[in-house]
């Protein structure tokens, strides 16, 4: 009988962003059930925590609105009830679950910064999941924690919740375990950093671990593109730009692709890499294609008018702080005036359609060859300002009725909103955007330009390469590198941008693949530090080839061998010397690959192996807590801590 | 009274058994930190620091892998250490210490939250407030207020350079006890020997240590600078002396490279700079190509013929070398030059040389330093010191170096059988005197070696002469 039960596990994984966890494990394991963001607000005692913003509302407004409508005051009523307030108070309060108004994120770069929140957030978490008595908890580590943080963890978990076991598990090292494969180099784009760990036969190699990376993450692409709105000044908040990096029209693109609206072919932004976009950038020219694009002819079309009042009007609607206009009391004419906006708009279309060249129906272009799209945003911060003016439920909903420019309402612009809305269904990961209902936050049109495909250019790609490259360099064992080379592991939800992944392998190919010598072809002799024949069939030694540009020379049953052991690879990705590992370097890399993730579990399938770390993770409980039952010490029970204390973890984590 | 070797330690007065210590090992390339007891160091982090200029005027100091690597505008790389393996700057040699310690073994401090830009925008007055209470209770807390701190020191160092190692332990770091254990014996230790002659070669400088009874003769210790960095500089040199000369470009200049011919010049894209960035910078990111190469490419030449034996270079020559590529895609075969790199740590007559990198003196080469310091040995100890060459040091990777040195010091003693101890495991060479270290305090007969703070209190610096010869 084993010590503990399939459905009495606990694991969490906490991150800078997001905080995932789960009871229980399934037949077949699933994508984490419960996700919250990781941040708390700070409650009106000190040192206490809420996982919810809480509104404070003044009374006043009631004897201001005497009439209110039945169902609210009844709402009122449930609320105080369940806050446990006196009827009589002076004060409301409100949870509000959405907002984000003051929350205090504990973990930052990997690195838990505000302990106390720290400690709430879990506690929050915990509370969630409900978990019966005996339930044993997996704590996923960041490699960003210290030794002494992970006692610190330790005897905050026992002594918190009284847990039976508690395990704590590296990131990285789940991750290659839910990758099955023992040797593997993670590279993991969190929020703001990026953890790059060589793993060698299940065991990390700690002394040329790349942790935290600062600035490389997801929050640092948002920055980017921040940057670059902010030098064309339109007026783009940070939230916006996390919205547009989170939506499929923002992506990057391969090495050498022109970005659209360049009409310039043969400059030198075609031919190189974000690198170069990155020098442009660092020239403070980061508007330079930008600008480009208000003097270069536009195409037909949409393209045109959309254009044009991007240019004629700096009060362009997409981006203006409506936030503050409402807070202004000024939100009538601000609807006035956008509904103006919109009849223009619509003469200037028919005025469009009429022009010969219309037909060439530019939405038909996929995202990467269009110069400007729209996507809708979320405006949160709108949402607070309406909540903090203390409107009635009637006049909220009006209010957020008017400003919302959802799909729901038929403006002008739906029709660009309904390829959007394709657009995001083949990409599949962010169809919640548009499907939730209007009661949800307002949603505002924004269009922008080929910025959307520059999220990366602030070098980014270069700094992730350089640390995979010094991580895999860091290995003493010369000859374990070129295995390590060939078994990437991109995970992170930074990685989640459309593109992201290609284009980081082009980047390493580019920068660091080591191509044949045409030295050696000559020499019959093969060096000593070959290794011997893998089955894959990529260490065989091979009759030597031409220096170069000689593929269709190859065996070709060898090639396909061994291009169907790597179908994930993206075809359009550069692979110049899939078959060159036969060039007797003991310099590495000659192939750069990943791994394919796995293919067993159907709904991590669908849902994306960005958080493999979590199935590792559910692996790894199942493996410690059932099958091996801490006979290789993969947890530490409540009798060890009682005996050893905190610093026993040591001897127990993963 | 002299409390150390007759009284039993109290348990307030020194460190007890469930608090580990943490073992400190500074060299010139790596700095080597981790808990006593574990068998890799956790903590490895670059001796090298990047130093820029901020708005303020200030400069800012920058310690650790992630962030020296950048080319940011007038970054520039510097080392505590002189150029003959001996601390300079003390202050930065500090600071870079406690990253190392901090930053992956106990965390860091805690920063104010109001300060460290993660809760722009919230309530500051509310969120301060909340916070001091915390930070009051850290104040007091000095980083390695609660763990006893080995530390190591290299072979020769100063009385005054060992006061200083104590003053920084106590007075900066508030550590509870210290020990100061120096690099040779503990290499010893790590291979189980307490008496030996270790080979060390490092980066800056190789050492000679005899050691006897796990104390070092002092007289016996010698020193060269003939080592990693030594190496890395005949590999420019001799990339330089060819016809035509080898480009040496760094990564970080490369956008996008494609392949050439063997020979031909470089067809790569460079990224262009703004501010170029520092001599100091690319210096130390043309050291990382180097290294590569060394690993790859170099190898310690074993005969049969001494190469600087007219006619052996020219027969090298035909035989096929090894191919090399730089980050710009520039590629060449290197066949006699690739043994002529690490040729002068053993026969100072055939190192290249030119005005900035005189020829070393012939009493520098390895053989040379280990016979001087077997003179110093007393005959009769003779056989079971040159029964266990230890060999450690990152250099001494270079592929088939043990092989020279064995074939050398045969040839110079060949009564007393000559017997190499190197640890097979690449981590155990390069993090010998750590592992030494991590083996030592972690001993339960060690604790009465501790000097604890009360000790320090009452004796000042000088304590570390007296305690620890």
């Amino acid at each position: 009988m084993p010590a503990f039960k399939d459905d009495q596990i606990i694991i969490i994984a906490p991150g800078s962003e997001s905080t995932v966890a789960q009871l229980g494990l399934p037949e077949s394991f699933t994508p984490p059930r419960l996700r919250v963001r990781s941040r708390m607000f700070p409650a009106e005692k000190e040192g206490e925590w809420e996982p919810y913003k809480v509104r404070r509302r003044a009374v006043a407004n009631k004897v201001e609105k005497p009439a209110l409508p039945q169902e609210e005051q009844d709402e009122i009523n449930d609320m105080k009830k369940s806050l446990g307030e006196p009827d009589d108070d002076e004060v409301l309060y409100e949870e509000d679950p959405v907002s984000e108004e003051g929350a205090v994120w504990p973990i930052s770069e990997g690195r838990i910064v505000n302990w106390p929140c720290f400690f709430a957030l879990m506690t929050h978490v915990y509370n969630t999941l409900n978990p019966p008595f005996h339930t044993p908890i997996l704590l996923i580590a960041q490699p960003a924690w210290t030794p002494r943080e992970h006692e610190k963890l330790t005897q905050f978990f026992f002594e918190k919740f009284k847990t039976p076991a508690f395990g704590l598990m590296d990131s990285a090292v789940a991750t290659s375990w839910a990758y099955g494969v023992h040797t593997s180099t993670v590279i993991d784009v969190g929020r703001d950093k990026v953890d790059v760990t060589v793993i060698s036969e299940f065991i990390p190699h700690t002394t040329g671990r790349v942790v935290a990376l600062p600035g490389c993450g997801g929050e640092g692409m948002t920055q980017q593109l921040l940057s670059l709105f902010k030098s064309k000044d339109k007026g783009f908040t940070r939230e916006m730009c996390e919205q547009l990096k989170r939506n499929p029209i923002c992506e990057i693109l391969p090495i050498g692709t022109p970005l659209p609206g360049t009409t310039d072919m043969s400059s030198s932004e075609t031919i190189t890499n974000p690198a170069a976009a990155a020098s442009t950038g660092a020239t403070g020219s980061g508007p330079g294609p930008a600008a480009a694009i208000g003097t270069a002819p536009r195409g037909p079309g949409l393209d045109t008018e959309v254009g044009d009042e991007a240019n004629g009007d700096d009060d362009n609607e997409g981006v203006l702080d409506v936030a503050s206009i409402v807070a202004g009391g000024k939100m009538e004419e601000y609807l006035a005036r956008k509904e103006r906006e919109k009849q223009e708009k619509l003469a200037a279309k028919k005025k469009g359609a009429e022009a010969p060249q219309a037909q060439s129906k530019p939405t038909r272009l996929p995202n990467a060859k269009r110069e400007k799209a729209t996507f809708m945003y979320e405006d949160h911060h709108l949402l607070d300002t309406l909540k903090g003016m203390n409107l009635g439920t009637k006049g909220m909903a009006d209010a957020q009725a008017a400003l919302d420019e959802g799909p729901s309402k038929k403006t002008d612009s739906g029709e660009a909103a309904e390829e959007l809305r394709s657009a995001i269904e083949l990409n599949g990961d962010a169809a919640s955007l548009l499907t939730s209902s209007n009661t949800g936050p307002i949603r505002r049109e924004i269009e922008v330009g080929n910025e959307r495909f520059q999220a990366a250019s602030g070098g980014v790609l270069e700094k992730i390469a350089d640390a995979i490259h010094r991580a895999i360099s860091s290995i003493e064992e010369v000859n374990k590198r070129s295995e390590l080379w060939d078994s990437l592991i991109i995970c992170g939800n930074g990685s989640k941008i459309r593109g992201f992944k290609d284009a980081l392998m082009s980047t390493l190919s580019t920068k660091y693949l080591i191509s044949p010598s045409s030295a050696t072809i000559f020499t019959s002799e093969l060096p000593s530090n070959i290794s011997t024949p893998a089955g894959t069939g990529a260490n065989t030694p091979q009759p030597q080839l031409g220096p170069h540009g000689s593929s269709s020379q190859v065996n070709p049953l060898l090639l396909a061998a061994t291009t169907a052991q790597n179908p994930h690879l993206n075809p359009g990705m550069a692979m110049p010397s899939m078959h060159n590992s036969h060039s007797g370097h003991g310099q590495t890399p000659t192939s750069i690959r990943t791994v394919k993730p796995p293919e067993y579990f159907p709904e991590w399938k669908d849902f994306g192996y960005d958080e493999a770390a979590f199935l590792g993770a559910q692996v790894g409980a199942k493996v410690l807590f059932i099958v091996d039952q801490g006979q290789s010490k993969g947890y530490m029970t409540r009798p060890d801590y009682n005996e050893q204390g905190p610093t026993g973890i040591h001897e127990y984590s993963l | 009274m002299n409390p150390s070797s007759a009284t039993a330690p109290n348990t307030n007065e020194y460190a007890g058994d469930e608090i580990s210590a943490i073992v400190l090992d500074p060299g010139y390339s790596s700095t080597r930190a981790g808990f006593a007891g574990e068998d890799i160091p956790k903590s490895v982090i670059p001796s090298y620091y990047g130093i820029a200029p901020t708005a303020s005027g200030s400069s800012q100091y920058l310690f650790g892998e992630n962030s020296i690597h950048n080319p940011l505008p007038n970054l520039e790389i510097k080392n505590p250490w002189s150029s003959d393996g001996i601390v300079e700057d003390w202050d930065t040699a500090t600071k870079l210490w406690e990253y190392a310690i901090t930053s992956r073994l106990t965390g860091q401090r805690p920063t104010d939250p109001t300060k460290n830009g993660l809760n722009d925008g919230t309530n500051g007055e509310e969120n301060g407030q909340m916070d001091v209470d915390m930070d009051g209770l850290d104040d007091a807390e000095k980083p390695l207020a609660e763990s006893p701190l080995l530390m190591t020191e290299p072979g020769l160092s100063s009385a005054k350079a060992r006061e200083k190692y104590i003053e920084i332990a106590m007075e900066d770091w508030g550590t509870p006890a210290f020990y100061l254990g120096k690099t040779g014996v503990l290499a010893a230790f790590a291979s189980g020997k307490a008496s030996g002659i270790v080979i060390d070669i490092g980066a800056s400088t190789t050492t000679v240590t005899p050691i006897v009874d796990g104390l070092v003769l002092k007289k016996g210790v010698q020193k060269s600078p003939l080592a990693g960095n030594y190496m890395s500089n005949q590999l420019r040199l001799i990339f330089a002396q060819s016809q035509p000369p080898v480009p040496l470009t760094p990564h970080f200049m490369v956008a996008s490279k494609s392949p050439v011919d063997a020979g031909a010049p470089a067809q790569a894209i460079y990224k262009k700079f703004e501010v170029p960035p520092t001599a100091s910078f690319r210096r130390f990111e043309e050291e990382r190509v180097l290294t590569e190469f060394k690993e790859s490419v170099v190898e310690t030449w074993n005969g049969p013929n001494r190469l600087s034996v007219p006619g052996t270079e020219e027969s090298l020559k035909s035989a096929p070398g090894r191919p090399f590529e730089m980050p710009d895609g520039y590629n060449q075969l290197f066949s006699a030059e690739r043994f002529k790199v690490a040729e002068g740590l053993f026969d100072a007559s055939s190192a290249l040389h030119d005005p900035d990198n005189p020829r070393p003196k012939d009493e520098q080469t390895i053989p040379r330093m280990v016979q001087a310091a077997i003179h110093h040995i007393d005959v009769d100890l003779r056989p079971l010191i040159l029964g266990n060459v230890i060999i450690t040091g990152g250099a001494s990777l270079t592929y088939r170096i043990m092989d020279r040195i064995n074939n050398e010091l045969s040839q110079m003693f060949p009564a007393p059988r000559i017997r190499l101890i190197a640890p097979g495991n690449t981590i155990e060479r390069k993090y010998a005197a750590w592992i030494g270290g991590s083996i030592l305090a972690s001993l339960g007969s060690f604790h009465q070696l501790w000097i604890s703070k009360k000790e320090y209190e009452e004796h000042g610096p000088s304590i570390i002469d007296k305690r620890i010869k």
